[in-house]
C-alpha cells in the first residue's frame, strides 16, 4: 500500500494531465481546469513548505555534525529567519504590522531585494567575466581540426554579433548570423528531438510504473 | 623559451586588471552609437508593431538580478514602443524573483510618458493602458489558465486590486485577446510559452533572451514558433535603435552605451585567446611536434 498508492497517483493524474491536450470535450477541458486552479495551487503551497523546511533542515544537520564549511548554513538560517519576519508581518513595501522603519529608514522586503538582493547577484554574475577571460586564454587551444573550427566560428560570432564586425565588414555580421541559423539550429535541432524523445519514453515509464527511483528506497 | 613562458604563462591578474579596465573606461564615458539591426529583432518589433489595436501584449517578466543588465533594457524598448502605439499591456512574473524588476521597468516607463502627458488621454494609465498581474505559482498554472480565463488565474493584481474590476481586463479575457507574447528571461520559460500556451492556444510568441543561452532558441525562431528573437546586449541595443528611429523616442540607451565595454571586452578575449595559442603553436615546433 505504501508504494502502491503513489504508484496509482501518478498513473491517474499523469493520464489526466495527457488527455486534455487531446480531447476538447468540455467536461474533460473543465475537470483540467479544476485541477490545474484548484488542487494544483494545494500542492504548490505543501511542495513550498516541504522545500523551506527541507532547506533548514538540511543546514540545521550541517551545523550539527560540523561539515565543511557550516559556518555559513548560520548566516543562511539568520537571513532566512529575519527576511521571513519583515516579508511576513512588514509586508512588501513596509505596510503590514510590523513596523519595519527606522527614522526615513525603511527595511521591508524591497529596501532588502534592491540593496542587497540586486547588487550582490549582478556582482556574482559580474566576477564570472574574469573567470571566463582567463580560462579562455588558458584553455581554448588549437588543439585538433575540430578545435580549430570551433575556434574560427567563436571569432566569427563573437566579432559579428558586436558593432566592431559590422565595421569589419558588412557581411560579418550576416554570416555570424548564418552560424547561429543553419549550423547551429541544425545540431541544437538533434540534440531537441534526442532531448524531447527521452523525455517522452522516462514520462511513460514514470506514468507506468516502470521507473520508480523517485520513490526512495534506492528500487527496492 | 622565454618568450613561449611569456606568451603562455601571462599572470591572471593582467588579464583581470586589463578587462576591468577596459570594461570600466566606457561606463565612465558613456556614448552610445547606432547599431546594425538584425532579422530576429527586426522580426520582433514588427510583430509587436503589428498587434492589433483591440488586442493586447503580454509581457512576461523573468529576468533576475544577475542578468539584469542585459535584459532590463530589453524590457524597457518593449515597454516604450507598446505605450506609444498605445498597444494593451500586461504584466507577469512566472518566479517572484523579477516582480520588483517588472515593477521598476513599467512605473519607469509609465513615468516618462506621463511627464510629457498633456492630457488625461496623452497618459499611461495603470488599469486602463496596463496592468501589472503579478506572481501565480507553479509556472503551469498562468501558462495554460489564461489560455480560458486571465481573471480566474490573476483573481487580484500585483497591488491587491481586484482584476475584473479593472477596465483593460474586462476587453482582454483570455489568450483570444491577445495579439502577442514576449518572454524576456535568462532561462526556460520562452519555451513553456510555446511548449504549452502556442501548442493548445495558438498564441504568438516572442522572445528576450541572455546571449549566453541563444544558440538553444534559434530553432524556434526558424520554425515559426518565435514571431522574433532579441539576443543578449546587442540584441536590446538593435531594439533601442529601432525605437528610436521608427518612433523618435530619445532616451538614454543603457544597452547601446554598454555596447563598448562589451565589444572591448570580447576584443581583449580574442587578443589572449591568439596570443595563448601563438605560444601554444611555438612550443609544439620547439618540441618537434606537429603543432
Amino acid at each position: 500500500m505504501k508504494r502502491n498508492f503513489p504508484l496509482l497517483l501518478v498513473f491517474v493524474f499523469g493520464i489526466l494531465g495527457i488527455i486534455p491536450f487531446i480531447l476538447p470535450h468540455p467536461m474533460v477541458q473543465n475537470t483540467d481546469e479544476f485541477l490545474r486552479n484548484n488542487l494544483l495551487k494545494i500542492l504548490a503551497a505543501f511542495a513550498l513548505i516541504l522545500g523551506l523546511g527541507s532547506l533548514l533542515r538540511v543546514h540545521f544537520d550541517k551545523i550539527r555534525r560540523k561539515g565543511q564549511n557550516w559556518e555559513y548554513s548560520w548566516v543562511l538560517i539568520g537571513t532566512f529567519v529575519v527576511t521571513s519576519i519583515i516579508g511576513l508581518f512588514g509586508g512588501v513595501s513596509g505596510t503590514g504590522i510590523l513596523p519595519t522603519r527606522l527614522g526615513s529608514f525603511a527595511f521591508d522586503i524591497w529596501t532588502i531585494y534592491f540593496n542587497i538582493e540586486v547588487p550582490l547577484g549582478a556582482a556574482m554574475f559580474a566576477l564570472l567575466s574574469f573567470f571566463m577571460a582567463s580560462a579562455a586564454y588558458r584553455a581554448f587551444r588549437a588543439r585538433s581540426t575540430e578545435a580549430t573550427l570551433l575556434l574560427a566560428s567563436a571569432f566569427v560570432v563573437m566579432l559579428g554579433v558586436l558593432p566592431l564586425g559590422n565595421e569589419i565588414s558588412p557581411h560579418l555580421p550576416s554570416f555570424a548570423q548564418w552560424i547561429m541559423d543553419v549550423p547551429n539550429v541544425a545540431g541544437q535541432r538533434g540534440i531537441l528531438f534526442g532531448v524531447a524523445l527521452g523525455m517522452l519514453a522516462t514520462a511513460l515509464k514514470i506514468i507506468l510504473g516502470i521507473e520508480r527511483s523517485w520513490l526512495g528506497g534506492g528500487g527496492e | 623559451m622565454k618568450i613561449i613562458d611569456l606568451l603562455t604563462k601571462i599572470d591572471r591578474r593582467i588579464i583581470y586588471l586589463i578587462l576591468f579596465t577596459v570594461v570600466t573606461l566606457p561606463i565612465i564615458f558613456p556614448s552610445a552609437k547606432s547599431v546594425r539591426v538584425m532579422p530576429p529583432v527586426e522580426k520582433l518589433y514588427n510583430a509587436i508593431d503589428n498587434v492589433p489595436e483591440e488586442k493586447a501584449l503580454i509581457i512576461d517578466f523573468d529576468y533576475d538580478p544577475q542578468t539584469l543588465p542585459e535584459i532590463e533594457p530589453m524590457a524597457f524598448a518593449i515597454l516604450r514602443h507598446a505605450f506609444r502605439k498605445r498597444i494593451k499591456v500586461l504584466a507577469l512574473s512566472l518566479y517572484v524573483q523579477p516582480l520588483g524588476l517588472a515593477q521598476n521597468a513599467l512605473v519607469n516607463v509609465a513615468e516618462e510618458f506621463n511627464n510629457v502627458a498633456m492630457t488625461r488621454e496623452d497618459s499611461i494609465i495603470y488599469g486602463r493602458d496596463y496592468v501589472f498581474l503579478g506572481w501565480q505559482p507553479p509556472p503551469l498554472i498562468p501558462i495554460l489558465g489564461m489560455g480560458e480565463s486571465i481573471v480566474n488565474v490573476y483573481k487580484n493584481d500585483y497591488y491587491g486590486n481586484r482584476t475584473d474590476t479593472l477596465p483593460l481586463m474586462k476587453e482582454v479575457k483570455n489568450y483570444a485577446d491577445v495579439g502577442l507574447l514576449v518572454s524576456l528571461s535568462s532561462g526556460d520559460p520562452p519555451k513553456w510559452w510555446v511548449e504549452y500556451a502556442q501548442n493548445r492556444f495558438g498564441i504568438k510568441v516572442g522572445a528576450g533572451i541572455t546571449a549566453v543561452s541563444a544558440s538553444e532558441f534559434y530553432p524556434y525562431l526558424q520554425t515559426g514558433q518565435f514571431s522574433g528573437l532579441m539576443v543578449g546586449m546587442k540584441g536590446a541595443a538593435e531594439y533601442e535603435e529601432q525605437v528610436e528611429t521608427e518612433l523618435n523616442i530619445r532616451v538614454r540607451r543603457k544597452a547601446s552605451e554598454s555596447l563598448p565595454s562589451l565589444t572591448y571586452a570580447h576584443v581583449v578575449i580574442i587578443i589572449f585567446i591568439v596570443i595563448g595559442n601563438t605560444g601554444y603553436v611555438i612550443s609544439r615546433r620547439t618540441k618537434g611536434g606537429r603543432p
